[in-house]
């Protein structure tokens, strides 16, 4: 795929997220050990690995979900270790879930508009004594205009839970637009996606790195990851064993043999 | 305005704290270094009777949440039917041993029908689970009232006699409190081999680990939760008709303030595993036994609530609990 | 109009203002809170032993000062303001659901204790009374007309306190603490701090039951442990299950139907004579049964929350029906199943 040229103006130099020797222990599965990787800035990253490598547990602790037991994470150049989720989003760390978690009961416009944070408009007092706005013209034009793009406006107006799966990803990314950050972590987007919807899925994707971002995608699907990412991160057990461009890792040994689980002897 | 009486009518199981002050000697201060030893045993004597009381409440509890992961607000309201049940028996027969068994099989059908009534048709239906526990609390109002009307809200007791304290080692004890105590043992002893040790226990404890898990491997989830909440009541109903027999006098209101510090200590204790919640109920019992007697005994809910308050500050889950309870992690 | 009816309406008035301050917490913020009725109370306390002068013995109570009544009212809400900051900084940081109900309920409980057994604070189970007329005095109203202004008083509050609960509801706070109910991470997730959120809706939802309490207060004139029980809350959370959980205009239809209505309907039936306690059983066992039904047939309640609707921009306003849903526009979603959100 065509990497998109850095926006004009040289971004700051070093990885938009660096994750150094991440550790985190819970007497059970999904242990993390000694995670190190880093995503560069506007590239998609892809975090692969078979079930129970870390995966989800790597990225709950570094969006702040989890705290973890040892390790750094840097973002940009900012250590956000430990930080609670709240803290995390505000300096532009976006993540979405394996299962797409909008809000059932709110409107899609309503998803969109909360998916920007804005301290100085949702006071409580505000809110009671100000005029009960939700947005500003200008902003509920850039909501509707986002929904357009991603073929929603029609929706706009549905409780969100009404949606079909498919729309409800699309809802994600819509939000994921507004909320403007400059690292998303994507996490298994694909999940419960018909496939049909792959190209529009990256589509989506592209355009948020053309907004520069960069981007994590934690995916199962690998001719996705073929096709999306730049650089692929490889865990398992826990660990990262492999880190570099797709061909590099699709042929490297300790991937096939994390992934099959079994010594494997050249067949050739 | 709304006269309602206030829950628990007066009548409280740590009243028969004070009795046991009352023998206590009183010389100001102690003597000796044994008065010590002997008020602080006499009175884990008094707070192990208590503990048994509220293990056995707080156990029936326990295995409701754990098949159906309902936390039952009106299980106070199966003490309460089983101490009426034994009430009446009583009244007719004369005899205690009827009395606990009727009290038992009381608890056990009323357990049995509010689950098939009411829970597991709002679990089928895949209502979420805060609204059951709404329900089980308008379901709790129901039985409640449904006995005010019955037998009235005024206060009735057993007419049994206590027969005189003895010393059992360093402990005092009545002969029913002693009863109590050998039935509370037996009880746990039965229970902990049915759990661990019976084929019905292995189904349950499946069941409470993970429904649909257990229903792939060929469990009858349904009959194992009713029967489980029936179980539960049996117990639960024997709590009522022991818990009456040691406060002395009861009205419909009872059981619902006891389950107030059940579900204290249950919670203190951790829900969802038998034992653990025992664990928190022999503890709480025991504290609260000590605080009654040192400072006033009613202010007991307050100190179980606070006790909880306190357990919810420093660990979430629970004293003996591995189950999650904050919100991220 | 006829006495019954002026003390009926200003009862509903009162009930209506707790309604909506517990709606705040359940109906938008979605905890269960079993420890509202203690705001409620003490706001009504605090506002008795803040007016009627200092306690004549045998009677104890704290402070008892004389301050005017409009005052001791909100320094009465501001009380339990005070106390539901207290258990929210607690129960709300790492508890929800069922253990946030459960330690709520200890919380509420522990001041009910403390109210009916340590004397010195509110005069134990004797309660404080004495509050006749406040304000009476200062207009120059006779007992007969002061019915009247007490209840246009109450009235006024609650007409106050929905228009501005209405607008907070439509405001950006509004929404992102219904965020919370309806899913914490994703609202965590897009940079909210949710336990802050969730502390000031729950506070204010405490300040607006200790004002409804302090209404009481001056209703009532008195106000002791006894017209305190667990019912009291049960019949709110009805009022607000029945008319419509976080929808304004439901909560004040299921105030109306269930505080007023039911309560009203069960007043003149007959007693029985050897059992004076069944008519009061029955309209409890009743409103138990109607919460019950509802949980199970209608939990969005009859005037479900509605959906701001965004008019403008093109095509699509009011959209397609959504994707084998086939809702109307105010129902919320189809399926037996609600959001975990209750």
């Amino acid at each position: 795929m065509s990497v998109p040229a850095p926006p004009a103006g040289a971004a700051p130099p070093g990885p938009a997220l660096q994750v150094e020797q991440l550790t985190k222990h819970f007497g059970g599965v999904n242990a993390v050990t000694d995670c190190s990787f880093a995503a560069p800035r506007h590239r998609v990253t892809g975090l692969i690995g078979p079930n129970g490598a870390g995966k989800s547990t790597a990225i709950d602790c570094i969006s702040g979900f989890k705290r973890p037991d040892a390790g750094m994470v840097l973002f940009g150049d900012r250590a956000i270790t430990g930080l609670p989720p709240h803290r995390i989003a505000r300096l532009g760390l976006v993540r979405t879930f394996q299962t797409p978690r909008e809000w059932p009961q709110l409107t899609v416009m309503e998803n969109l508009i909360l998916s920007r944070y804005q301290p100085r408009r949702e006071g409580l007092w505000r809110g009671m004594l100000r005029g009960g706005h939700v947005a500003d013209q200008a902003e509920l034009a850039q909501v509707r205009e986002v929904l357009d793009q991603f073929g929603l406006l029609g929706l706009r107006n549905e409780r969100a839970g009404n949606l079909s799966g498919g729309q409800k990803r699309l809802v994600e990314f819509a939000r994921i637009r507004i909320a403007e950050p400059e690292l998303v972590i994507l996490d298994e987007p694909m999940g419960g996606v018909n496939p049909v919807l792959g190209e529009r899925m990256a589509a989506a994707i592209e355009t948020l790195v053309a907004h520069g971002a960069a981007v994590v995608l934690v995916e199962h699907n690998l001719p996705f990851i073929e096709r999306v990412t730049q650089h692929v991160v490889v865990m398992a057990h826990g660990a990262v064993i492999a880190a570099g461009p797709f061909e590099a890792i699709r042929s490297d040994r300790a991937v096939i043999d994390a992934y099959l689980g079994t010594q494997r002897t050249d067949d050739a | 305005m709304r006269a309602a009486p206030p829950p628990g009518g007066g009548a409280s199981r740590y009243a028969a704290a004070d009795r046991g002050q009352a023998s206590f000697p009183n010389t100001p201060g102690p003597e000796h270094g044994r008065w010590v030893i002997n008020e602080v045993l006499l009175t884990l004597g008094f707070g192990l009777v208590s503990a048994a009381i509220l293990s056995l409440s707080a156990v029936g509890f326990s295995l409701e949440y754990a098949v159906t992961n309902i936390a039952n607000l009106s299980h106070g309201e199966i003490l309460t039917v089983g101490a009426y049940a034994a009430y009446l028996v009583q009244r007719q027969t004369g005899s205690l041993l009827a009395a606990a068994i009727a009290a038992a099989l009381a608890g056990g059908c009323l357990a049995l029908a509010v689950h098939t009534t009411v829970i597991e048709r709002f679990v089928s239906r895949g209502t979420p689970r805060m609204s059951i526990f709404i329900a089980t609390l308008g379901l709790s109002f129901v039985i409640q009232n449904a006995l005010v009307i019955i037998f009235g809200a005024t206060n009735v007791a057993y007419s049994i006699p206590q027969g005189a304290p003895r010393h059992i080692g360093p402990f005092l004890w009545t002969p029913t409190e002693i009863t109590i105590l050998a039935s509370a043992v037996a009880i746990t002893a039965a229970l902990y081999g049915i759990i661990h040790h019976t084929k019905f226990g292995k189904a349950l404890r499946a069941v409470s680990q993970n429904r649909d898990l257990a229903r792939v491997t060929g469990i009858h989830a349904r009959r194992i939760a009713a029967a489980t909440w029936f179980l539960a009541g049996l117990v639960a109903g024997y709590a009522g008709f022991v818990l009456a027999e040691s406060v002395g006098t009861f009205n419909p209101y009872f059981g619902f303030s006891f389950f107030l510090i059940t579900l204290a200590a249950a919670v203190a204790g951790g829900l969802g595993k038998a034992f653990s919640t025992m664990a928190g109920a022999v503890l709480v019992g025991i504290a609260l036994q000590f605080t009654g007697a040192y400072v006033s005994s009613s202010y007991e809910l307050a100190f179980a609530f606070a006790i909880l308050a306190l357990v919810i500050l420093v660990r979430p889950r629970g004293l003996f609990s591995r189950g999650r309870l904050s919100v991220f992690e | 109009m006829s006495q019954y009816l002026v003390s009926v309406l200003t009862e509903g008035s009162i009930f209506t203002v707790m309604a909506l301050g517990l709606n705040v917490i359940w109906g938008w913020g979605g905890d269960f809170d079993l420890a509202f009725y203690g705001y409620v109370a003490l706001g009504a306390y605090m506002t008795l032993v803040l007016t009627i002068g200092r306690a004549v013995p045998p009677a104890e109570f704290i402070l008892g000062l004389q301050l005017p009544y409009p005052l001791a009212v909100l320094l009465g809400a501001l009380a339990a303001g005070l106390m539901g900051l207290v258990v929210g900084l607690i129960a709300l940081r790492h508890l929800r659901g069922i253990y946030f109900s459960i330690v709520t309920l200890g919380a509420v409980y522990v001041l009910y204790v403390l109210a009916g057994q340590y004397v010195p604070l509110f005069d134990g189970y004797n309660g404080v009374s004495g509050l006749f007329d406040p304000m009476g005095s200062t207009f120059g109203l006779t007992y007969q007309t002061y019915q009247y202004f007490f209840l246009g008083l109450c009235i006024a509050v609650a007409v106050v306190v929905f228009l501005l609960l209405e607008r907070l509801s439509g405001s950006r706070f509004g929404l992102a603490l219904r965020s919370t109910r309806e899913d914490e991470r994703a609202t965590a997730a897009f940079g909210r701090n949710i336990y802050w959120l969730k502390l000031r809706g729950y506070v204010l939802g405490a300040v607006v039951g200790g004002l409804a309490g302090g209404l009481f207060a001056g209703y009532l004139t008195a106000f002791n442990p006894s017209a305190w029980s667990p019912i009291e809350t049960i019949v709110v959370y009805a009022s607000i299950l029945v008319g419509g959980k976080g929808n304004g205009r439901g909560v004040v239809l299921g105030v109306f139907l269930i505080a007023v209505l039911l309560q009203e309907s069960t007043r003149f039936l007959p007693q029985v004579p050897n059992n004076p306690e069944l008519v009061l059983a029955l309209r409890e066992m009743v409103i138990g049964l109607v919460l019950i039904a509802f949980i199970r047939l209608r939990p969005q309640g009859l005037l479900p929350e509605r959906r701001h609707l965004d008019r403008e921009g093109g095509p699509g306003t009011g959209g397609p029906p959504p994707l084998g849903a086939g809702a109307s526009h105010a129902a919320p979603q189809v399926g037996s199943a609600e959001p975990d959100a209750s």
